[in-house]
Parts: structure tokens; sequence; C-alpha cells
């Protein structure tokens, strides 16, 4: 569980914009992994695969529950360190970065996030995305593109 | 001009150092406590196996209390196949004609014969 929690968190966070649902997330999806744990085939998919598929498909759940994505609720940063004006800047900058991320569309933003935060191969991140890898690919270079697109105004990236 | 791989690289670059300023998210000691918390209680759940043979030694209590299981088992197993026994080999004809599409007509129904001639009034 150490292992794997602050990845899970940080996806459901960047996914759902939102900390306290990220932590319902991760706490449904290690529920949910340990009450399924035998339908979980050890030849068909990797352990990992099948908990960020699982936490995955919580952050789905959610956002389609939300009537809409609340941009400014987005621009919240959990934590900005008081004090030097360089810190202010960082959080701002940060601010910004979720902001363009949260308006990425759910497939684009969860492709994006997953390979950044989970660092893993691209056939193993279609894997959880469900997807094929030249879906996977797509989907990245379309997110990666309009996140640099709607930063570009940002001179300090 | 940059090749579409060239930029492709390019933003992929972009986005690790625009992600890179999103701090990571700190796990809660009360988010720990709540998932060891799920944890303890499945691990204290009785499996379905154990429900079930929780039912059957209350059915079992209820029939014949402070018995072994298997005497009530038992009972019921012999009876089963003591039932089954009867019903195989004793033969249809000593459980009696059935005589349930046969018309009874009563009495009632028939016509009065009543003879007046008969001189026995």
């Amino acid at each position: 569980m150490a292992r794997h929690l602050p990845k899970m968190l940080s996806l459901a966070r960047r996914m759902l914009s939102d900390r306290a649902e990220a932590e319902d997330v991760a706490q449904e999806a290690f529920l949910k992994v340990w009450t399924h744990a035998a339908r979980w085939k050890p030849g068909k998919a990797k352990f990992e695969t099948w908990l960020y598929r699982v936490t995955l498909n919580q952050c789905y759940d959610r956002l389609r529950r939300k009537p809409a994505l609340e941009l400014e609720a987005a621009a919240h940063v959990a934590d900005p360190k008081p004090g030097p004006q360089k810190a202010l800047e960082d959080t701002a900058l940060a601010a910004e970065v979720e902001r363009a991320l949260a308006s990425l569309p759910e497939r684009q933003r969860a492709a994006v996030v997953l390979c950044h935060y989970r660092d893993c191969g691209n056939i193993e991140a279609a894997e959880i995305l469900g997807v094929s890898v030249e879906a996977l690919e797509s989907l990245l270079s379309r997110g990666r593109r309009t996140l640099r697109t709607k930063l570009a105004h940002l001179k300090d990236l | 001009m940059q090749t579409q791989e060239e930029q492709n690289a390019a933003d992929a670059a972009f986005a690790a150092r625009a992600l890179s300023l999103l701090a990571d998210e700190p796990v809660s000691a009360a988010l720990e406590a709540r998932i060891l918390g799920d944890f303890d209680r499945l691990a204290a759940a009785p499996s379905l196996a154990a429900k079930l043979a929780q039912a059957i030694r209350r059915v079992s209590e209820t029939i014949w209390p402070g018995a072994p299981l298997w005497q009530p088992a038992f009972v019921l197993a012999l009876s089963l196949i003591l039932g089954l026994a009867a019903g195989m080999l004793v033969p249809s004809s000593a459980l009696g004609r059935d005589n349930s599409d046969v018309t009874q007509t009563a009495s009632l129904d028939a016509p009065p014969q009543l003879d007046l001639s008969a001189g026995e009034l």
C-alpha cells in the first residue's frame, strides 16, 4: 500500500482536481482490489496495471457524476508555501498548469497524467487505459499539444 | 521547420516540465488509517463458507439443541434414504387403486323408481 498510494493519490488528484475526492478514490480503489482480489489473474495482467485501472475507473465514475468541471476549484493548490515572492509565483504557475490540465478532455488528461506519474511504458499505460498503443500515443500527443498551447503564455516554462 | 516527431518530443518535454511544477500529493495519516481500517474490517468479516457453516449450526441447534452437528445430519440423511428406498421398492399396486377418474352417481340424481301397482300399500 505504501508503495502505490502516493502515486495513486497524485493520479486521482490530477484527474479530479479535488484533494478530498482523490482520497476517497484511493480508499475505494484499495477496498475494491481487496474485495475482488480473487478476480485478478496473475498471468493476465500485472498487479500494478490492475490497481491503476481500478483507480482510473473510479475517477471516471466520479467525473461522470459531476455536472461540469469546476475550473475555479481546479485552480486551488493544496499546499501554497507562504513567504517569499518566488513561492507565490510558483504557486500561481502551478495553479495555471492545474487549470490547463483540468480543461483537457478526460481521456487525454488520463493519458498525460498516467504517463507522467506512473512513469510506465506506452504498452502498460495503454493496458491501464484499455486502449491500443496507437490510440494512447494519439491521446498523449493531442493532450500534450493542447497543454502546451494553453500554457504558451508562460515564460518560465 | 520541425518534423512531427520533433514537435511531439518538444510537447512531451514541455508537459513534463509543466507537470513537475505540481507538488506531489502527501499521503495523510488519516487516509492511511481509513484504508487500513477498511482492510481490518474486511479481514474480520466472515467468509461465505463461514456464514454457511454458521447458518447450518443455527438450524441444527433449532431442531436438535445441544447435539453435535453429525447427529441431525445423520438422521436427516437416514430418513431421506428410507423415503427413497420405500418409494422405489414398494409396488404401486399396494398403494390402492386410483379411482379418481370414475364418476360417482348419487342416488338422488336418478329418477325415482316408485311402482304404485305393486300392491304393497
